[in-house]
This record gives structure tokens, C-alpha cells and sequence, in this order.
């Protein structure tokens, strides 16, 4: 299993608005069945009154850190393609902090809004209503605030990288932690609060064995073999499949022409990423137009997103032919060669030699086509017969400047829209 | 269990907090492999007013980088979002839930102390205050607190200790409004 589904290019963008939509709907209906539409029930966990906030929501945390703990563990996901949220700690904790009185002052989360004002709840609706006038006035705000929002950056950073813990070891730490708050809850619902127990809880269940406290044991014998369990994240040793690989090199169905390349750039593509492997160096002295340079050592596997179909070029071709096979192996599903590489895309694209007077009329054609193609990138077709000159010719300096004309979308240089977070 | 005919219209108590926490679990952890990402909320509102605020004054939104990080390269409508999608999904499903459970009321929650204008007021207040500590925060309760709690972001951690401070801290001056 290939999973994250989504980043190994299972399904595409418009699969995902879908998805989202389904996930959204389970999303919603159960923090509506756990009560988090009614504002009263939610800020009664601010009184010992219900804490059915802190119920639910380490619940749902233990249940999904557990569960992705061992999908990935077992190999069936890659952990380090699931998106993490980048950490600025001064800001986390100020707007966390504003963020708690918000929830007291008006009862709800942006989450739980949503299931209140869906649910007829006049509070729910003018929350929303205030939430988006605190979405404007944070806009104009920022300007002036920007250096805060992005002060202390630690970037993705997980407790187990930070503290240098085995990733195992934390979550069990969090599901004890978790289960000794539920018990403290209960006991401080029943004597701050007043509250009569659930029928179905840890204290003071129907039963000995009630399920809620066999949940809780499952969940607390998970987090002890995930303790000694080992790394879930995925090691550098990759399974490849020998034969599909070898097909597609052999029939040389992963090959790109330099003239193909060229077109697609001038048709202002935007269905690829050009991926430079070369040094630096060699990158800034010249690139093809929106290539994005990546040198070979830097090829990690969440570089670019799986289901973007990757053309990689180096100088000759071997760097690229070594990356080819190792994107393949990190298992991006379509990657493609630059056929020669940058050399055969400097000797046909850019200096392109003119056939001898007597060719056919038709290489004449191909020529004048080829010579726009040079001259749109910069280059410069070599006429009078001559074969290609013993010493080539002056490459430009940087990238030529592309023409007004060109399209505006050259691959590569499309801004990624927006983060994964929330 | 005393069956009266008007039971199917009474309002049906809420899911036991673990069950429902676990339903919730199994949801995330869904996103998490489906999609590789978390569930989120206030990020498809910030997506909605970008795109409004650009409708409106284009030049005012795309020459701020608040807004200009939310429209995209305008390729695509920058409502074509998983977020944006994901959130309405959240208002089916709360509905759903809702009709299912006979708790679709028009009312205002509150407690029995505070007039009605005073517990819209505070709700209005509350929301601005959460969408600005949202934005700062890079997430909100479902994005950050949940979804990165499982994933034990260092970050989410921080942020979601905070919450609970900043409401515990607050929660006094509040209680005329839910006790």
C-alpha cells in the first residue's frame, strides 16, 4: 500500500475536493453526536461542569496517533509526506492564548461553529459572522504584524525530534497522559461539577469491563508496544520493482526529446516540474527556463508533490538517468529524462545547424521552425552548412530573457497555491 | 426504555464523549492517509473572505500578502480548495447528525443569566478574537490542536496548552454568560 493515497498521485485535484467533501461530513457529524454544536455544553468544560471537550478531543488525537503510528510502522504509510504545520513558537502561543479567551467569550471553535450554526444556533451563525470580521481586521492588520506571525521559527518539527525521544516512546507518553486526564475529569466532574457519571465511563462504569474501559486498555497496551516498537518513519532502504522499471527504460517510454521540452515551455505547460540536477554553480551559469534546480543529494522524497510528473535534466544525462531511478525507487510515479540533456538541448534548441543548400525543402522548413525555437530561447541557429563549429559558440550568461510574447505559466515557476494547514 | 409515541420527536441525549471522540479519531486518521493532511476549519473561512475581499477591491487584496496567500496564481478559483470543501462538508454532516439526533432547534445557547442581544454580542466578540488568534496561530482547534496533536507537532502542543490556558484564565468573568 502506497499511502498517503493523495501525494502518491492516486487520484488528482478534483478527486480530492470530493474526498475533502466526505471527510468534512464525518468531520461534522460526529463533533455534532459528541454535543459540540450547543455552546453551553462545550464552555461547561471551562467549569468542571462536562468536560466532554477534553473527552472527545484527546480521544480523537489518541485514536489517530495510535492508528498512524502503526499504518506506518507496518511500511503501509509514509509519515514524512503527511503534512505537519510548521512551528513559530512565540506566535502558536499568543494566538493560542487568544484564541482560549475566544472560546470562552463566545463558546465556540471555528469547527464547532460551523456544526452550530448548521443545526439552527442563532450564537453559532453570529459567530461565524464574527469570526469573519476577525479575519478582515487581521488582514489589515498584518502588514504591521507580519515579523510577529513569523518570529521563532523552529520549522516542521515534531516533540520527538525536539526532545530526542523515540517517536514510540511519546506516544505512549501521550495515551497515559491522555487516559490519567479522562480519570481526572471524571473524578473532577463528580466533585467540582456535580455532575452524574455517564452511563458508559471509566470510574464508575455499569460494568467491570464496561467498553469504554476496555477501549482504554486496548489504547494503553498499543501505546506500550509502540513504545518499543522502533521508528515508524521509513528508513532509507526502498522495495523497487525490477521489471517495470526496466520496461520503461528499455522501451524508452521515460524519455523526453530536448525539441519536445522546448515546445512545451513555449506552450506555456504547466502539467510538469523541470527538475535541474547540477550543481548550484552550473544551474546559475545557465538553466532552461523555469527549471528548478534540485542537486541530486537534495532529492528527498516530499521535494515535490507525487502526482506531479517530473522531467529531470542534467548536464549530459547520466545525473539525470541516477535521479530517474532514484525518484522512481522513493516512488514518484511519473518521471521522465531529458533526452542528452542540457548538451543536446545547447547543440539542437539553442544552436541549431542549418542543412546543406541541397537538403529537401522539407529540413529547410524544419530549420526556419527550429531557428524561431532558438531565438525565442535566446540561442542562435548556425547557418552557412557548416557542420556544428569545433568550439561552441558562447552560451548566454543566464537564462535568456524570455519574450514578451511568451506565455506567462513557464513550469516550475507557478507559486504553489497556499499551505496544506489550517 | 419507556416508549411513548412522541419519542421520535424528542431530543435524543448526546453520544458518549469517547465514542464520539473515537468516531472523530477514525476521521482524522482517514484524512491522514487518504490525503496525507489534517482536518481543518478556519483556514476555508480565511480562503472565502480572500475571494471576497478580491471580488471586491482585486488591487486592495492581491497587494496584500495576507490575502495573497490565500488567492493563489489564479489558475483555479481559489475556492476550488480542499479546506473550503472540507468545511462544507462539516455543515452537511452537523446537519445530518443534527436531524438524526432531532436536535435542530433555532435558539440561542446560553446560560439562564445572560440576555439574548449580551450572549450575541459575546458570540460576535468571541468569533473575531478566535479568527484572529487563528491567523496568528497558523491553525485553530481542528487543524492545529487536533490534527497536529496526533502527528505530535511540537508547535500544536504548545498552542493547544495555551488554549486551554488562555480559556481556564478567562473563564471567571465569563460564567454569568454559561452558569
Amino acid at each position: 500500500m502506497n499511502a498517503p493515497f493523495f501525494k502518491y498521485g492516486l487520484f488528482g485535484d478534483e478527486i480530492s475536493l470530493v474526498v475533502a467533501f466526505a471527510i468534512g461530513i464525518g468531520f461534522g457529524f460526529f463533533l455534532e453526536r459528541a454535543g459540540f454544536g450547543r455552546a453551553r455544553l462545550l464552555a461547561a468544560q471551562f467549569y468542571f461542569r462536562d468536560l466532554r471537550v477534553l473527552k472527545v478531543m484527546f480521544t480523537a488525537i489518541i485514536t489517530a496517533m495510535v492508528g498512524l503510528f502503526f499504518l506506518s510502522r507496518l511500511g503501509l504509510v509514509d509519515l514524512s509526506l503527511v503534512y505537519l504545520t510548521p512551528t513559530f513558537v512565540l506566535p502558536q502561543a499568543i494566538g493560542g492564548l487568544i484564541l482560549g479567551v475566544g472560546f470562552v467569550v463566545g463558546g465556540y471553535c471555528p469547527g464547532t461553529s460551523c456544526v452550530s450554526a448548521a443545526t439552527g444556533r442563532i450564537d453559532g451563525m453570529v459567530y461565524l459572522a464574527g469570526m469573519i470580521g476577525g479575519l478582515l481586521g487581521f488582514a489589515e492588520i498584518y502588514p504591521r504584524i507580519e515579523h510577529l506571525v513569523k518570529a521563532t521559527p523552529m520549522g516542521q518539527v515534531t516533540l520527538a525530534q525536539q526532545f530526542n525521544l523515540p517517536y514510540g516512546l511519546l506516544v505512549f507518553a501521550v495515551v497515559l497522559m491522555a487516559v490519567g486526564a479522562f480519570i481526572a475529569a471524571e473524578w473532577a466532574e463528580r466533585k467540582i461539577g456535580g455532575k452524574v457519571p455517564d452511563t458508559d465511563s471509566l470510574l464508575a462504569p455499569a460494568r467491570p469491563l464496561a467498553p469504554v474501559r476496555r477501549f482504554a486498555i486496548v489504547l494503553v497496551s498499543l501505546g506500550l508496544v509502540a513504545a518499543f516498537a522502533g521508528n515508524p518513519f521509513r528508513g532509507a532502504f526502498a522495495r523497487v520493482d525490477t521489471k517495470q522499471l526496466a520496461l520503461d527504460a528499455g522501451t524508452k517510454s521515460d524519455h523526453v526529446s530536448v525539441t519536445q521540452l522546448a515546445d512545451w515551455i513555449i506552450e506555456g505547460r504547466s502539467d510538469f516540474v523541470l527538475v535541474d540536477v547540477r550543481e548550484p554553480a552550473e544551474f546559475a551559469s545557465y538553466h532552461i527556463p523555469g527549471a528548478r534546480n534540485v542537486p541530486l543529494a537534495e532529492l528527498t522524497p516530499d521535494f515535490v508533490a507525487r502526482n506531479e510528473r517530473i522531467v529531470v535534466c542534467s548536464e549530459g544525462g547520466i545525473h539525470a538517468a541516477q535521479a530517474w531511478f532514484l525518484l522512481r525507487s522513493l516512488g514518484f510515479p511519473a518521471v521522465y529524462l531529458l533526452f542528452g540533456g542540457l548538451e543536446e538541448w545547447k547543440d539542437t534548441v539553442l544552436y541549431p545547424a542549418a542543412p546543406p543548400a541541397s537538403a529537401p525543402a522539407r529540413d529547410h522548413i524544419e530549420f526556419a521552425k527550429r531557428a524561431a525555437v532558438a531565438k525565442y530561447f535566446g540561442g542562435a541557429p548556425q547557418t552557412g552548412g557548416a557542420p556544428m563549429p569545433a568550439s561552441t559558440p558562447a552560451l548566454p550568461r543566464l537564462t535568456p530573457p524570455v519574450p514578451a510574447a511568451a506565455p506567462a505559466g513557464v513550469p516550475g515557476a507557478k507559486p504553489k497555491k497556499k499551505k496544506e494547514g489550517c | 426504555m419507556s416508549s411513548t409515541p412522541d419519542d421520535s420527536l424528542l431530543e435524543k441525549p448526546h453520544m458518549n464523549p469517547y465514542w464520539a471522540g473515537f468516531g472523530l479519531g477514525l476521521v482524522l486518521l482517514t484524512s491522514f492517509v487518504v490525503m496525507g493532511r489534517g482536518l481543518g476549519a478556519s483556514g476555508a473561512f480565511t480562503t472565502a473572505v480572500a475571494t471576497a475581499v478580491h471580488s471586491v477591491a482585486p488591487a486592495h487584496a492581491t497587494g496584500n500578502a495576507f490575502y495573497a496567500e490565500y488567492l493563489g496564481d489564479g489558475s483555479v478559483s481559489p475556492l476550488k480548495d480542499w479546506l473550503v470543501f472540507e468545511v462544507l462538508g462539516v455543515f452537511v454532516g452537523g446537519f445530518l447528525s443534527g436531524a438524526l439526533g432531532n436536535r435542530l432547534r433555532f435558539t440561542i445557547e446560553k446560560g439562564p443569566r445572560i440576555s439574548n442581544p449580551a450572549r450575541l454580542a459575546l458570540a460576535a466578540a468571541g468569533g473575531a478574537l478566535m479568527g484572529v488568534g487563528a491567523k496568528l496561530a497558523l491553525g485553530c482547534t481542528s487543524g492545529q490542536a487536533l490534527s497536529g496533536g496526533a502527528l505530535l507537532n511540537l508547535g500544536s502542543w504548545i498552542f493547544m496548552m495555551c488554549v486551554f490556558g488562555g480559556a481556564y484564565a478567562f473563564a471567571w468573568f465569563l460564567r454569568r454568560q454559561w452558569l
